[in-house]
């Protein structure tokens, strides 16, 4: 069954959250607190799609390093989708593209699809 | 839990600047080599150097274990045993406040005999010994064992206890004014040789560098601590205004904090007379008012009464003379002038140099106070003197306020241009560049509208052999009271070749008013070149003209027609990129490759999400640039990351982060600048983390900002820092911007 909200996606045990046109730190903590009301209610499986963010900053990634450690601690999964180039290259530079799983779209991503290494814009 | 204070220092919210300078200080003190370098922290009276040092003592007291910091302010005593006293009784009960972590001991008075005894309650029979050592040397009236045990007690505890002391010393000029005439000298001899001890290391702060002049301190660093600069000193009072609810305007705050020599005390002073009195800080009138009165009647008035102790009339008459006068005076025209005996003149001096108001140096007397203390010096000498109402006073230095508002923004636009100027033929440095970019008419017919039109006239493709430029300088001297926009000189040799015939002059003319350059300024500039160049009988003579606002077609006309070079801004920023980028130098060769610069500046005010505007600004500029998508993007994450960076950094709370866009023909330079302390600096723990483990969380900014752009550079600058970002246009070796990530 699939439910979808403005900001998010409910598709079986997995969740689709649409992230905001900037991500620091308001906006990051925001995802935070999202991606952890969704794991008290048990979803296993939380995809974070980018398709909208034109900007990530440090602090923002600060947030998301901290989001993918309480996701792995809870043993469920954390997949991004629709990185934009520049996004990319940001998670690259700090090296978590090595980390999370990254794929082209949120279908792909809920689905667990192979990744894709390289997205563009 | 204890009160944690120690010395009293002013609160948080009225503590502006001076970070990157306690920084120092404290990475100084707590080096690992030992001993740490020492310093001399100099500058004028109420620029914050007590604040500093107790800012640095609270910091070293609760922050560090390395070093025991001990803080000793430097005042007058009746006898040189009673200064020995004190300094020693600050050295012991310091040092037992750090190791027994007693804050209350470093703030309440304690006599030596408890001291004593609590060095031997607690088992520290050494460093007991010294303070009995103290009561036998009084006991037996010898001062000068008294003086050397107390002095030497930093070095003696530093060898007992196995950590270095760390002293603190404030108003260190004043050591030599301890005890009763004639014995100061004593003192302070001794003083020095303690601190020449390689057992410790010392801050000290005094109000001018003289006291390190023929000491053998050993190595110490000098540390300037100047005003605060316009921009730090502005936003103190904007946050200040905002604190006391006083109706301010920003010009007007720039304008006090320039008036003022951004002291913090004078600043201050008048932000609390505005709220006291219920005034604004909106107009000139406002500020010549409010300054005047607290000149005459309020804090700052009674600040420098007190601390000047002026103690005769004859010490005001010399101070005036001294204050008004535009060099150096010898004590025997001084002597000459009042019909002062040599005794009379050496004890004004004396009391003046203890002061801070003059320096004296073999002879020669030199002022040494700032502009305000130059007028309350007006002021009490008008009154006093010469009998003059304080009202017909406060007028004539009200008018003189108003004058120089009024002159003070064209002023800083003209030294602004003018040093950019100088900058300029500073890096000429043999170079050749086409003579397209010295003809301003030649040029605006070759680049309309920023494009290159091919010309049949090939004499724009001539190249001109600049000079290496030796020195520059302005005209004041070779001609006092000439009107006119001010006129640069640079001397220096051509060719490569350092002989008399190579020899040249390039006199510049440099016009920064909101008009063009006219008929009536190439005569001015042509009639005063002429009796200029009287001075530079052996040299080659070049002319240049510089106009901010261009030139009128009439003044074109006559420059060409007399030989004489023009540039408008856009060509000297050519000029001045292409000299000082060696990569840039062949692009001033080809006239296909000049494009004129473009710059913006844009002010980003402390506010969420701030950095936002910058982004959108740099996508504008950069999509007219012919950036990609992908560059644009990277450049715009960039830039965020040296916002975010440059507020997280400033000082206080209101500060704004000041942009500066350049767009030359092969990159975009942009400068982020705040008012406060250091970027953060590169991490260094990248390297570090083990492949599996998720990456840190802080300290990505500058790495991203690495990443991202071509070139980071940082800078620091007065007052702040800068970060340079720099993004070229097309990459070497690559046909895409943005590409290599």
């Amino acid at each position: 069954m699939v439910k979808k909200y403005r900001n998010f996606k409910e598709v079986g045990d997995a969740v689709v959250i649409y992230s905001d046109n900037y991500i620091n730190d308001i906006e990051g903590e925001k995802l935070e607190d999202l991606c952890a009301s969704y794991m008290e209610r048990g979803f296993t499986s939380i995809v974070i799609d980018f398709s909208e963010t034109d900007l990530v900053n440090s602090i923002g990634v600060s947030i998301l390093i901290g989001i993918i450690e309480k996701v792995r601690d809870c043993k469920a999964r954390i997949a991004f989708s629709g990185l934009k180039r520049v996004n990319y290259d940001i998670f690259s530079i700090v090296g978590l593209t090595k980390h999370i799983e990254i794929f082209d779209t949120e279908e792909d991503a809920v689905n667990g699809r192979v990744p894709q290494e390289m997205v563009t814009s | 839990m204890k009160h944690r204070a120690l010395f009293n220092t002013c609160p948080d919210g009225e503590f502006f600047g001076r970070v990157s300078e306690i920084d120092c200080i404290l990475r100084r003190a707590a080096a690992d080599n030992k001993p740490a370098p020492s310093i001399l922290l100099f500058g004028g009276r109420w620029t914050g150097k007590t604040e500093v040092l107790r800012r640095v003592f609270h910091n070293l007291f609760w922050g560090q274990a390395r070093v025991v910091p001990v803080y000793y302010q430097f005042k007058g005593y009746g006898t040189v045993e009673d200064f020995s006293e004190d300094y020693l009784k600050e050295v012991l009960k310091q040092y037992l406040a750090f190791r027994m972590r007693e804050p209350r001991f470093v703030r309440d008075g304690i006599s030596l005999d408890k001291i004593e005894k609590l060095l031997v309650d607690n088992d520290m029979y050494e460093l007991a010994d010294i303070a009995a050592l103290h009561r036998e040397a009084r006991k037996s009236n010898d001062a000068s064992a008294a003086l050397k045990n107390a002095l030497h007690a930093p070095a003696a505890i530093t060898r007992v206890s196995g950590i270095p002391v760390y002293m603190v010393l404030d108003d260190i000029d004043l050591a030599e004014y301890q005890g009763p005439s004639g014995r100061g000298a004593a003192v302070a001899r001794e003083l020095i040789s303690s601190l020449s001890s390689s057992d410790f290391s010392f801050v000290a702060a005094a109000s001018s560098k003289r006291v390190l002049e023929g000491n053998a301190f050993g190595s110490v660093e000098a540390m300037e601590l100047a005003g605060l600069d316009e921009e730090l000193s502005s936003s103190m009072m904007t946050d200040l205004c905002r604190q006391y609810n006083i109706e301010s305007d920003t010009d007007m705050l720039r304008l006090a904090a320039f008036r003022l020599d951004g002291n913090p005390m004078y600043l201050k002073s008048l932000v609390w007379a505005a709220a006291k009195s219920g005034m604004r800080l909106k107009s000139l009138k406002d500020f010549a008012d409010l300054y005047t009165q607290e000149l005459f009647d309020g804090n700052i008035g009674f600040a420098l009464r007190a601390a000047m102790g002026l103690k005769s009339i004859n010490d005001l008459r010399v101070l005036h003379a001294c204050s008004a006068a535009s060099a150096p005076l010898s004590d025997e025209e001084l002597m000459e002038r009042f019909r002062f005996s040599s005794a009379e003149m050496r004890e004004i001096l004396n009391s003046l140099s203890e002061a801070g108001l003059v320096e004296v140096n073999l002879g020669s007397v030199k002022w040494s106070g700032d502009a305000t203390i130059k007028d309350f010096v007006y002021f009490i000498y008008e009154t006093r003197v010469k009998g003059r109402s304080i009202d017909e006073v406060r007028t004539y230095l009200a008018r003189e306020v108003l004058k120089q508002g009024f002159d003070f923004k064209g002023s800083r636009i003209n030294l602004k241009l003018a040093n950019e100027v100088s900058d300029t033929v500073k890096s000429f440095n043999n170079q050749k560049v086409l003579k397209v970019l010295f003809r301003n008419q030649a040029f605006n017919a070759k680049f309309k509208n920023g494009a290159y039109k091919v010309s049949a006239d090939r004499k724009e493709d001539e190249e001109l052999d600049l000079p290496q430029v030796v020195g520059c300088f302005d005209t004041v001297r070779l001609e006092s009271g000439e009107a006119g926009p001010p006129i640069l000189i640079a001397h220096g040799f051509q060719n490569g070749r350092y002989d008399s015939g190579s020899e040249v002059v390039w006199i510049v003319s440099v016009k920064d008013a909101p008009a063009p350059v006219n008929l009536g300024d190439v005569d001015n500039f042509l009639r005063r070149s002429q009796i200029l160049r009287e001075n530079f009988r052996a040299a080659r003579v070049v002319r240049w003209m510089i106009g901010k606002d261009g030139f009128t077609f009439e003044a074109q006309k006559k420059i060409e027609a007399e030989g004489v070079y023009s540039s408008d801004p856009v060509q000297l920023r050519i000029i001045k990129e292409g000299l000082v980028d060696p990569d840039g130098a062949s692009r001033l060769r080809i006239a296909e490759k000049i494009v004129p610069v473009k710059e913006f500046e844009v002010v980003l005010p402390s506010a969420t999400k701030a950095e936002l505007v910058a982004a959108r600004a740099v996508e504008e500029i950069g999509t007219e640039m012919g950036f990609d998508e992908v560059a644009i993007g990277q450049i715009k994450a960039a830039l965020v990351e040296a916002c975010i960076n440059g507020f997280e950094h400033s000082r206080n709370k209101a500060a704004k982060v000041f942009l500066r866009f350049v767009s030359s023909v092969d990159r975009l330079t942009i400068h982020v600048q705040n008012g406060g302390v250091d970027f953060d600096k590169p991490s260094s723990a990248a390297a570090t983390e083990p492949d599996a483990a998720l990456p840190r969380k802080r300290g990505w900014g500058f790495e991203l900002m690495r990443g991202l752009m071509d070139e980071v550079r940082m800078e620091k600058v007065r007052g702040g820092a800068k970060i340079v970002l720099v993004k070229y246009l097309v990459k070497k070796g690559d046909g895409r911007n943005g590409q290599e990530v």
